[in-house]
């Protein structure tokens, strides 16, 4: 079994962000775009470590050095859970692969491992990041014993386990319950989504709290932020007592509760792999169509209606991109139920709403607008549009507005529950309807230029484009520029009025919107 | 009808995958494409649709240029790939919608010719299911349809017998009759030498990269048969 387990996984580890086709293309231009993604990787890789380092450091200076391994097995904990719970399912239960390796000498059980391994391996990756720059800067500061180092690299190395079996848990509920619909994709979309709310509003309580006993907690109530943790997290404080206390019976426990709970699941999910993964992609044929009045419609809004059901047609393409969107509305709701001022609280920056809301509300859904794959997500369909009559330009505009249209309804419905919220006066109204509006379009946009940049087509599975594909990756850094730097400047700024800062930005993007237009339509074709 | 003047390919850090090709179909040809794994007849034809770019020559398709025009051109003909990867999310009948309104077809000519066609090819009654549910031979046929759509002066097929029952492959042969009758060209690639003789009206044999052979099926299989003289292409790269 190990060896089969093995060979599988060495299969789709070569495949992981594009590694192979680098290794061995000789095309230059596709060298060069994999080079561009690696140094976007480092420099990703850096703000993290550095901002690990920075928080491992803040923690010793307040003395609660002794709680860092802890912390950062939350921070472990957290984003692999996050990040691994959207793709959990599709990676799993990919049918194609699962057809091909089925017919091969593998055991079920292998193929269930060597799916989650490969998972593994990109969530120990964040485990190694987060967790290095932590143990360096401790080690330095503290000068802990060799059992330190020791403990943490056990850490380090089965830290995501458990995390990730819980979002393969997720992850294998949804698939499994969404393959018996009829509507199976939208019935996964849905439960998904569901999903993410329930984690944003825990979580967003769970930082309420923190906030509210910050302070206390900052110099005196170090055994509150232990209880906090064993709260959140209870493996994270078995580990940070094995790595500062040597306490070895701590380390057991952690590594017996990490392994243990993935053969749990490796056992249960074994007898219902096979079914799961036959019924998803079955579809019920009628066999019985009867001519009925063909709609006409024009080449531009054919092709924005067959992006939107492209869009739909996938469920780790909507779940990853319209997270944003949810969150938007997400934001709008708290505003409407919690108040300003606690979803201020919760978010841990003072009169963070009442000054940069419009901001606020239109970075969520620019984070990761859905253009930024679009292109790639045609895969071996693109031949379709590249031979048809229809300029490359309309390609995009088509895929620009499908964008906007899907983004529309969640820009609504915040809008109203903002308007119902706050009833904010005429000027301010305009800079909520605006801000946004203009965030959307300039995501839609940028994001199709990124994904022309980096078009990924010879993929197996939707995961590698849309959770690891270069375009995605440079769209959603660009989209955290553009919402953090007005947000600093709303911030730094804070006697000029907010309207002023607004305006600028709006005026910025608005621009950029513009030139990218222009240099559109400057296109032949 | 399509005029292929010495086209060179070249992939980056390969030899030429075609060199110096030139051919001609004049309208109501049939024209085989015929060579070995690799002699770069896929290559040619995706130069040809506006797939690929190409490193020097020239491509006419009605007598407009291919890079020069290319809108103009894609009007004009229609393409279907060895292995079409058709839009698995539509429905055979929003494909085909798709497909028609890209081609401005009227609703009344579009509901007439998906009708005919879809009888004819016999998936009428699946049009309301989704492609994934088709079969290779049903999404082929499909494709076929879609080409179909606005009755092209060309029609560009790549492999198109591979996976196909014997009546599909007939009444694919009989269709290709047919369009042809009514003035439009096809140019196909092929490996069914046999079909090839039988069906096509011009012959050329690609042999890595370049044209060995091109010419009128009858005069040049008048002594021999098409598989000698393939075969004595492959074995010593050109015939007497």
């Amino acid at each position: 079994m190990v060896r089969q387990i093995k060979w599988l996984l060495r299969v789709s580890l070569c495949n992981l962000l594009g590694w192979n086709e680098f290794r061995y293309t000789k095309d230059e231009k596709k060298k060069n775009r994999y080079r561009l993604m690696g140094a976007l990787w480092c420099l990703v890789i850096m703000m993290l470590m550095g901002y690990v380092g920075m928080t491992t450091y803040g923690l010793i200076y307040m003395e609660m050095g002794d709680y860092v391994p802890a912390v950062l097995g939350v921070l472990v904990a957290g984003v692999v859970f996050v990040f691994t719970m959207l793709k959990a399912g599709p990676v799993l239960f990919e049918k194609g692969a699962y057809e091909k390796q089925i017919t091969l000498p593998f055991t079920v059980r292998s193929i269930i491992a060597g799916r989650f391994l490969s998972m593994y391996f990109t969530d120990m990756c964040i485990g190694l990041l987060v967790m290095l720059p932590g143990m360096t800067v401790y080690g330095i500061a503290e000068r802990p014993g060799v059992t330190f180092y020791l403990y943490g690299l056990m850490g380090i190395l089965f830290l995501p386990m458990l995390p990730l079996t819980l979002a393969s848990v997720v992850g294998a509920l949804i698939t499994g319950i969404s393959s018996r619909w009829r509507q199976q994709n939208l019935a996964a979309i849905l439960l998904t989504m569901v999903f993410v709310c329930v984690i944003l509003f825990g979580s967003f309580s769970i930082s309420g709290m923190d906030e509210s006993q910050l302070e206390d907690l900052v110099w005196q109530l170090a055994p509150l932020l232990e209880e906090q943790i064993g709260h959140i997290y209870p493996p994270a404080l078995w580990l940070s007592k094995a790595m500062i206390k040597g306490n070895l019976g701590m380390l057991l426990l952690f590594l017996a509760v990490s392994v243990l709970s993935f053969v749990l699941f490796l056992e249960v999910l074994r007898p219902f792999y096979g079914t799961i993964c036959s019924l998803l992609g079955v579809h019920q044929t009628k066999g019985n169509y009867r001519m009925k009045g063909l709609k006409v419609r024009s080449a531009f809004w054919s092709m924005v209606d067959r992006e939107i059901r492209r869009y739909f047609s996938s469920v780790v393409y909507v779940t990853n991109t319209l997270v944003g969107n949810v969150l938007m509305v997400l934001l709008a709701a708290a505003i409407l139920i919690m108040g300003t001022d606690d979803v201020e609280k919760a978010l841990g920056i003072p009169g963070i709403v009442s000054r940069a809301l419009p901001v606020l509300l239109g970075m969520l859904p620019a984070m990761m607008p859905m253009t930024s794959c679009a292109i790639s997500m045609e895969g071996k369909q693109w031949w379709m549009m590249r031979t048809l009559p229809v300029s490359g330009k309309s390609i995009t505009r088509s895929m620009v507005f499908a964008n906007i249209l899907v983004a529309f309804p969640f820009y609504l419905v915040s809008e109203l529950l903002l308007v119902i919220a706050l009833k904010p006066d005429v000027v301010s109204l305009l800079w909520l309807l605006a801000v946004p509006a203009v965030y959307i379009i300039f995501s839609a946009r940028i994001g199709i230029v990124i994904n022309c940049k980096f078009p990924v087509f010879d993929w197996e599975n939707e995961t590698r484009v849309v959770k690891q594909s270069a375009s995605t990756l440079v769209a959603m850094l660009v989209g955290m520029v553009t919402g953090i730097v007005p947000l600093v400047a709303l911030i730094a700024l804070a006697q000029l009025p907010a309207y002023v800062i607004y305006l600028v930005f709006v005026l910025v993007l608005a621009a950029a919107i513009a030139a990218l237009e222009c240099i559109d339509s400057l296109r032949k074709v | 009808m399509l005029e292929i003047k010495n086209l060179t390919k070249t992939y980056q850090g390969a030899k030429a995958a075609v060199s110096d090709l030139s051919l001609t179909v004049h309208e109501g040809d049939i024209y085989g494409f015929i060579g070995h794994n690799g002699a770069g007849k896929t290559t040619t034809i995706k130069a040809v649709v506006g797939i690929h770019g190409f490193d020097r020559g020239e491509i006419l398709v009605d007598g407009k240029n291919i890079s020069r025009e290319p809108l103009a051109c894609k009007r004009v003909m229609a393409y279907i790939p060895d292995n079409p990867d058709l839009y698995e999310y539509l429905t055979g009948i929003q494909y085909l919608n798709f497909m028609a309104d890209v081609f401005e077809i009227s609703g009344k000519d579009r509901e007439d010719r998906i009708e005919k066609e879809a009888n004819d090819f016999g998936i009428y009654q699946a049009l309301g299911d989704l492609v994934s549910t088709y079969s290779h031979g049903m999404k082929q046929k499909l494709a076929l349809i879609g080409a179909l759509i606005h009755e092209p002066k060309l029609l560009i097929l790549d492999e198109p017998f591979v996976g196909l029952d014997p009546e599909a492959s007939l009444l694919l042969r009989q269709k290709m009759h047919e369009i042809c009758g009514k003035g439009s060209s096809i140019f196909f690639s092929t490996h069914v030498l046999e079909v090839a003789e039988k069906l096509c009206n011009r012959i050329g044999i690609i042999s890595e990269g370049k044209m060995m052979i091109e010419g009128d099926t009858k005069e040049l299989t008048k002594q021999r048969s098409l598989e000698d003289i393939f075969m004595e292409v492959a074995r010593h790269g050109k015939t007497d």
